[in-house]
């Protein structure tokens, strides 16, 4: 290693050892490191982004990750961006609609939107190189540094990262843990109506296209695959949405998202049910819910997915989320005052559902026979018109895509057959590109499109 | 349109007939029952069917006929022109279909739902000889079962008679409002839900004046009518229209069966703009003088708008309460179910006891130009993103305009040519076509006319 590099790192330890002093010294409060959030002090981005470390131009020879983590993050990751988007006059315009204090300043300091638009720990575990400007860092996914930051520059395996409180991003629960955080949401860290009311977007979320899309700031190399093990996208998806449910079923039951007065906490229920011109005559009839023309739904296209997932996993469970899901529509529109115990004993009961599949998921090895499978149960739920809703059809384009990438990662498919699915795939997006010039016709045409270029 | 500015009240009322419409005026208002039913559809006549009134000799004439209190082309008029004809068919139609496939009726034209509204659905047991459903929204199923008066109206009796006898007084406000509400809002047995909505069922825009205007009107206050039937000016109508708009809007919240299913509140009661919107472009901030926050579905409080704006020239007091308590309610729909019901209970008493007043207010030169400064108001002003604001500000416009025509304040040229502009306002059902911006500039223009 270069001179230049030790130098760096005796910086760093430091640093490390100024905070661990200060940490030691504001309280022995200091919580072990756990997901969520309850982790060591947070160093601040500028401890991860030296030239030698994750913010190279150039790997280093013996690197076994790329060192350009933090370059991707800051110059393509809309992550980098997150507390910065509070000063612009869209989240300025939010924060005057939602009566926020603080002027200008109101979004950058109102802990709602923080929670999710920065690293919000609390002072006690801010390192002195820590801004919260930074938005969604390193360690807001990665977990606070000061207790693994230095075995982990010394080489230290990952296993003895993780040891040392390193969160596991690379394993498909605690990364579908960490991300559902904020893009679902959790407790009081919820984009509730009202906040979308106010102009917050909506928030459309699916674990494994979304992690390439960040984009990713890591190859599935030899050297990855030695360190963390092979991911497998279509785990990542299933495992991504028993956890979107399940957060789901939690905020549904939560008693802050109770109805209140003559209104429900509408965040919880399928945007396009009402985001439509009243003149698109969208309803179609669907068996999963049993809901009539202008009732309002659930969403659940999490539910829908994780019912194709099951049905090839687990049928057992499938048919358990299929039943306690039809309950629990019922129960949302269930005549007054009977409504509310069904709709908390039907959501409790998905819960569990979702829960108890997840080890199933996580142990399951997704092989080319469930590539296959998976894709055309995907297909035939909007073919079939199972469920043709925006939100659901959404949810199979990016399911899809999962597919389709771990066919590729896996070898399931060469390279001719990837491209020629990948371009169907763009297709099957255009479809989609605007919820509200969107038409299940199209869709299924281009779904059937698709369908064609799959491997035989 | 109904002409003048004075009502007389015929003392010649016979009792029967008056004995319906108080029910109607008092008890059963204050009492917050919904009497909707008992009141359009008497259970004692039988429906001759729309055959008996169309003769020649009759109201199916080309030519008034020597004498006659009326055009006698009524029945030409409502089957040409009057959609109330095609209610019936309309159900066989594809719309229809697709709908009845939705809700999973076997079919509409069978389906006692839709049958309540578009046809003269009296019970087999009341149905004469030459009683046909496919008439439609035929003369009895507004002017009652003939059986009881046909002979004596025939023979020339006077309106007092054959109101007497079993006709429904559709001339005067209260009743006219009472039986066209029963279908273009609804009461406990018929009613557009959004389940119906949902389906493909339009929504329901209305206001009794310009309703009656543009049906069209199969009647025209003459020296005539006036002699027969006494005076009523089209802002009574339309202020009774408004209160009893609001009357059976409140019936339904306070309805448990109509009011609210599971997590979800009975959506025809909110503003369609609340919710249908398109996201991406966000109409927010949406202004609102409620006080709702974002993320909110608003209540839809047009009728009471407009209603308040009627009260603040007969009843400044009333109206004042009628704001306080709409402000309440709309604060209760986000946080306290209870709170809707009583505070839907305090509107609704209030409203009822506006109505006599109402019906007797003689409107002046002065209330109407303070009404048209008041609507003109309500649809400059913060809710205007609202098609039900921008509907009632419109027909409540229209009504105003005919009266000053009626008084002689606006010519019939000038008159002409605002209504030619509000009528583009009037049903603004595809939020598509509608735009706040050139809506404010047409109210705009049209102030001076309305002489501020």
């Amino acid at each position: 290693m270069s001179a230049d590099r030790w130098h760096w790192r005796a910086i760093v330890a430091a640093t490390v050892a100024i905070v661990a002093l200060a940490a030691s010294g504001l309280a022995a409060a200091q919580t072990p490191p756990a997901p969520g959030g309850g982790d060591g002090i947070h160093l601040g981005v500028a401890s991860c982004a030296g030239d030698n470390c994750h913010g190279a131009v150039k790997r280093g020879e013996f690197s076994s990750v790329e060192q350009n983590e933090y370059l991707i993050w800051s110059l393509k990751d809309k992550h980098s961006r997150a507390f910065k988007v509070l000063s612009t006059e869209p989240a300025l315009r939010i924060a005057r609609n939602l009566g926020l204090p603080g002027g200008k300043r109101a979004a950058e300091t109102a802990q709602i939107c923080l929670d999710c638009h920065a690293d919000n720990v609390p002072e006690s575990r801010r390192g002195p190189r820590f801004q919260l400007a930074d938005g969604v860092g390193c360690e807001a996914c990665h977990g606070g540094a000061v207790g693994w930051l230095g075995i982990h520059i010394s080489g230290a395996p990952h296993r003895a990262n993780l040891a040392a409180g390193l969160y596991p991003t690379e394993q498909p629960l605690a990364r579908a843990e960490r991300c559902l955080s904020c893009h679902v949401g959790e407790g009081n860290k919820f984009a509730t109506h009202r906040i979308m009311g106010a102009g917050h977007p909506p928030i459309g979320f699916e674990l494994d296209t979304y992690t390439a899309i960040q984009p990713a700031h890591y190859h599935v190399t030899a050297a990855y695959i030695a360190r963390k093990g092979r991911p497998n996208d279509m785990q990542i998806w299933a495992v991504g949405q028993a956890v979107d449910l399940k957060k789901r079923m939690d905020l549904l039951i939560d008693p802050n998202n109770a109805p209140k007065g003559a209104t429900p906490e509408l965040a919880l229920f399928d945007c396009q049910a009402c985001h439509h011109a009243m003149s698109q005559l969208q309803w179609r009839a669907r068996a999963a819910t049993g809901l009539g023309p202008g009732q309002l739904r659930l969403y659940d296209a999490n539910l829908v997915m994780l019912r194709v997932i099951a049905a090839r996993v687990a049928p057992d469970a499938a048919e358990a989320l299929a039943t306690h899901m039809l309950a629990l529509h019922q129960a949302s529109a269930a005549p007054v005052p009977d409504y509310w115990a069904g709709v908390q004993r039907e959501a409790a009961a998905v819960r569990k559902a979702a829960e108890t599949l997840i080890p199933a998921l996580e142990k399951h090895e997704f092989d080319q026979g469930d590539a296959r499978a998976l894709a055309q149960a995907l297909i035939a739920v909007g073919v079939g018109g199972a469920d043709l809703d925006y939100s659901a059809a959404q949810q199979q384009y990016m399911a899809l895509q999962s597919v389709v990438a771990a066919m590729n990662l896996l070898s399931f498919a060469d390279v001719a057959q990837i491209n020629a699915l990948n371009d169907a795939l763009g297709g099957i997006g255009k479809t989609l590109a605007d919820d509200q010039a969107y038409r299940p016709e199209i869709f299924v045409a281009a779904l059937r499109q698709f369908e064609a270029k799959l491997p035989r | 349109m109904l002409g003048a500015i004075t009502i007389r009240v015929s003392r010649a009322l016979a009792a029967a007939a008056g004995a319906v419409l108080l029910a109607a005026a008092s008890p059963a208002l204050a009492q917050g029952q919904s009497q909707g039913q008992s009141q359009s559809q008497p259970v004692t006549g039988i429906h001759l069917g729309v055959a008996t009134c169309a003769g020649d000799n009759c109201h199916g004439a080309k030519q008034r006929p020597k004498g006659s209190a009326v055009l006698g082309n009524e029945y030409i008029i409502w089957g040409s022109r009057d959609r109330h004809r095609n209610a019936y068919r309309v159900l066989t139609e594809q719309r229809s279909i697709r709908m009845a496939r939705a809700l999973g009726y076997k079919d509409a034209e069978h389906e006692p739902r839709c049958l309540a509204c578009h046809a003269d659905y009296v019970p087999e047991s009341q149905r004469g000889a030459q009683f046909q459903l496919s008439d439609g929204v035929g003369c009895e199923a507004c002017h009652g079962g003939a059986s009881g008066w046909l002979g004596i109206h025939i023979s020339g009796a006077s309106h007092d008679a054959n109101i007497a006898a079993g006709l429904y007084p559709t001339d005067r406000p209260l009743a006219r409002a009472e039986k066209c509400l029963g279908c273009h809002y609804g009461d406990k047995t018929r009613f557009v839900d959004h389940l119906l909505i949902g389906a493909g069922h339009p929504r329901l825009p209305f206001e009794l004046d310009t309703f009656t205007a543009a049906q069209p009107a199969h009647f025209v206050v003459d020296p005539a009518y006036i002699a027969r039937k006494g005076r009523v000016t089209d802002l009574q109508v339309w202020a009774v229209g408004e209160a009893v708009a609001l009357i059976k809007r409140m019936d339904t919240v306070l309805d448990p069966k109509r009011a609210r299913s599971g997590l979800l509140p009975e959506f025809v009661l909110f503003e369609c703009q609340s919710c249908h919107h398109n996201y991406d472009s966000l109409h927010a901030p949406r202004p609102t003088a409620t006080g709702l926050g974002p993320g909110t579905i608003k209540f839809n409080d047009a009728n009471a708008v407009m209603l308040r704006l009627a009260a603040s020239r007969v009843a400044p007091d009333a109206a004042k309460a009628l704001s306080a308590h709409m402000m309440a309610l709309h604060k209760a729909t986000t946080d306290d179910w209870a709170g809707v019901e009583r505070e839907a209970t305090a509107v609704r008493k209030i409203a009822a006891a506006l109505v006599p007043l109402l019906t007797k207010y003689e409107f002046t030169a002065d209330d109407m130009r303070a009404l048209s400064g008041g609507a003109i108001a309500v649809g400059t002003g913060p809710d205007n993103w609202q098609s039900s604001h921008a509907e009632q500000v419109t027909m409540t416009l229209e009504a105003i305009v005919t009266s000053l025509r009626s008084a002689g304040i606006v010519g019939n040229a000038q008159a002409d040519s605002m209504i030619a502009v509000l009528t583009q306002y009037k049903d603004v059902a595809n939020e598509a076509s509608y735009r706040p911006e050139p809506f404010v500039k047409a109210l705009r223009a049209l102030q001076p006319g309305l002489g501020k």
